[in-house]
């Protein structure tokens, strides 16, 4: 009798067990979730909106999927998505189109190829994509065009009399005057390194007019004695020496940074287009976010570069991870997400800088003064640099430039040895 | 019972549960670490064995010797700073009876409850030159400079004021225990005996306090070495490697620096010297102790 109830239990069990498990696979058959990584945590402001406004559409057109987002911010995004790739990635992430970051990802093959024909509509700037290719194949998309800037002021420059400063030695004079008037010249997120890191490689660019091959030649050999290294370092040190940043610049993070700028302490702001949203943010005081105008860094004396070309890249964008079980449906939102009329409309329409596609078709005239400006800057532009200093080498040398570049600007050493330990971690 | 504790089964089922948790949960991931710093692992991808090379890296590194003198810098200023003034407030609390020894065991806890993010960002607002509360404060004094609480030679000093303000209240309520459970006779005949308030803490208070100060030192010499949270989120060990410590100089190499193998051998190092650590704290109290059983 025991036995005969035992095995009608287990016989129960087992149908209850396979029952459950064949509504699992319907259920599975039917709904799909992907998951998607990203690094913009905001999800109510400028890019993860505009994300967000996506995910959503995406969701409310095909009800059989579900999109899961989880979203650090940049530091932490970096530290789990190289946790991920030993684990298992999620379907759709973020991606930085830059050998710092992308070398090692690629090589660990994480990544699904893409079709690059599958784009030939998409409207991509010329160039864009190359920075997410390995060998001629591409494994993801370019989000924006990132162009680095001086926010400033428009309102306070004008109420003291101050000029936009034509060149470098003239922005290091104005430096002078703010700084006499009670004012922070220029707000710098220096306890990150890598603004400064891009501060560094917009001063070489106006000196060199190119810095590509001089950039891939030093860190391939180590070397990083060539005069334009020296000479930007000792611009970005004459900046600093100039008091054209904060006091404590160089341990204030971004948001710190753009605190000083958005609440009326300081004149100027060094940081990239992205921030062109905040022309639109309400929680900046309106006297100051519609007066946020904005300009490139001034021509440096000597320097081999014109005032219209500018420091200017392809960096995040989007890729699918090569071992999503749902790849196929992660590659058709990604296609989604890139079709013109999506990330690019949606961020244009967001103020939140330039994409990496045309977005020519979407402009209504309605746009903030500082889109309008950022449009002119691309649009009048006569090169661009490519890549940043810091993001053309391996992440050891991102790491190291990005800490000894605090210590070289406020003197703690020497150009020659931060020069020597920068070309120390390529090696 | 007895029988079932002799059963060998009933042994195994009770210790088991104990051992696979260590096993899996320290010794496997400390001998992975050993593993891995061997290699040239980035995180990612293939790994090659590159023998002590990573080793013979870290033996020239000159940040990661920074790095491990600030660490033990703040172990310094753990046992000389933080824990004489928590056994003193501790030993004045004792003294406070009533509402005010209650209120103040509150006080000087709270920091100890908040998360560490919010201390974080709570200092590093209150050390900002432009709208920091320290600068502000300095002005009313007529100090009218901003000054640069996190500059290359003051950030050290910064730091170590919010840790051990921060630690503080841990160190101090295990004193306040401590003391809690001295038998009052001792003080009473003390007392009797014409005792000072000075000379009951030097010679009943500490002397019978040293099994406490043992655990706490050796807790605060290891939470020295592994600091991370607060500086990382502080600092992130800058501006340059001024505020580097062993724990975010391992974490900037393994998950920055994609140099995983690298940062193993921090890790193996950082074991190896946390061990030390404790032994040596061990043997200098247990050197003590049987002095004191021949008194």
């Amino acid at each position: 009798m025991k036995k005969k109830m035992i095995s009608v239990l287990l016989t129960a069990a087992m149908v209850a067990g396979m029952t459950v498990g064949c509504t699992t696979m319907v259920h599975a058959d039917d709904e799909i979730t992907l998951k998607v990584f990203s690094n913009l945590p905001d999800r109510k402001n400028g890019q993860g909106l505009v994300e967000q406004m996506i995910i959503d559409e995406y969701m409310e057109a095909n009800p059989n999927v579900k999109i899961e987002v989880e979203a650090l911010d940049e530091e932490a995004y970096k530290t789990k998505f190289k946790a991920y790739a030993m684990e298992g990635m999620p379907d759709v992430v973020n991606i930085w189109g830059q050998p710092s970051f992308l070398d090692e990802v690629l090589d660990a093959g994480v990544l699904a190829e893409l079709n690059e024909a599958d784009y030939a509509d998409y409207k991509f700037i010329e160039g864009s994509l190359e920075g997410f290719k390995k060998d001629g194949k591409l494994y993801g998309l370019p989000r924006n065009t990132d162009v680095a800037v001086i926010y400033y002021n428009q309102k306070m420059f004008e109420d003291n009399g101050w000029e936009v400063p034509s060149t470098y030695q003239e922005m290091l004079d104005l430096a002078g005057t703010i700084n006499e008037a009670g004012i922070v010249p220029m707000a710098m997120d220096g306890g990150d390194g890598w603004p400064m890191a891009v501060y560094l490689s917009d001063v070489m660019f106006k000196l060199t007019g190119d810095y590509k091959d001089t950039v891939s030649n030093a860190i391939a050999n180590g070397d990083f004695s060539d005069q334009a290294f020296k000479d930007a370092t000792q611009l970005l040190k004459d900046a600093a020496d100039a008091g054209l940043f904060q006091t404590g610049y160089d341990s204030q993070d971004y948001g710190t940074a753009m605190n000083l700028f958005t609440n009326g302490q300081a004149a100027m702001f060094y940081m990239g287009s992205w921030e062109a949203s905040m022309a639109l943010n309400e929680d900046i005081p309106e006297e100051i976010r519609t007066n946020i105008r904005v300009f490139t860094m001034p021509v440096v004396d000597g320097g081999k570069a014109s005032a219209t070309d500018i420091e200017a890249w392809n960096g995040g964008g989007y890729a699918v991870s090569a071992n999503s079980e749902v790849k196929e449906e992660a590659i058709k939102f990604l296609n989604y997400m890139y079709q013109p009329d999506k990330l690019s409309k949606y961020g244009w329409e967001n103020g939140v800088g330039m994409s990496a596609q045309d977005q020519t078709d979407y402009m209504t005239g309605d746009e903030t003064e500082l889109m309008k400006q950022i449009v002119e800057i691309v649009t009048a532009a006569t090169s661009v640099s490519g890549t940043t200093i810091n993001d053309c080498g391996p992440s050891a040398f991102k790491t190291s430039i990005e800490s000894e570049i605090q210590n070289v600007s406020n003197g703690t050493t020497d150009i020659d040895t931060f020069l020597t330990t920068i070309g120390g971690s390529c090696k | 019972m007895k029988k079932l504790y002799s059963n060998k089964l009933v042994i195994t089922s009770l210790v088991l549960p104990g051992i696979l948790l260590f096993v899996f949960a320290i010794l496997a991931p400390i001998c992975l670490s050993v593993y891995y710093s061997f290699t040239d692992y980035s995180g990612m991808g293939a790994l090659n064995f590159i023998g002590i090379e990573n080793y013979k890296t870290l033996m020239k590194d000159e940040t990661f010797f920074i790095a491990l003198r600030n660490s033990l810098f703040l172990a310094i200023g753990f046992i000389c700073i933080q824990h004489p003034l928590a056994i003193i407030v501790a030993a004045v609390l004792d003294k406070l009876s009533g509402k005010g020894e209650g209120f103040f065991r509150c006080v000087y806890f709270i920091p100890n409850v908040i998360s560490v993010a919010v201390i974080a960002y709570l200092w590093k607002f209150i050390y900002n030159p432009d709208f920091g509360l320290l600068n502000n404060i300095l002005k009313v004094f007529g100090v009218t400079e901003k000054i640069n609480w996190f500059s290359t030679d003051r950030a050290i000093w910064s730091v170590l004021i919010v840790l051990i303000w921060h630690g503080f209240g841990w160190g101090m309520l295990i004193y306040y225990s401590g003391i809690k459970n001295i038998d009052p006779v001792l003080y009473e005949a003390a007392a009797i005996d014409g005792a000072t308030q000075i000379q009951t803490f030097i010679r009943i208070t500490l002397p019978l306090m040293k099994p406490v100060i043992q655990v706490n030192v050796t807790m605060a010499v290891i939470s020295a070495l592994k600091q991370m949270e607060t500086v990382y989120l502080l600092t992130n060990g800058g501006p340059g490697n001024a505020t580097q410590f062993t724990a975010t100089y391992l974490y900037q190499q393994a998950f920055k620096a994609f140099k995983y193998g690298y940062g193993n051998a921090i890790s193996v190092i950082f074991i190896i010297i946390c061990l030390i650590a404790t032994v040596v704290l061990n043997k200098i109290f247990e050197e003590r102790r049987p002095k004191k059983e021949v008194r």
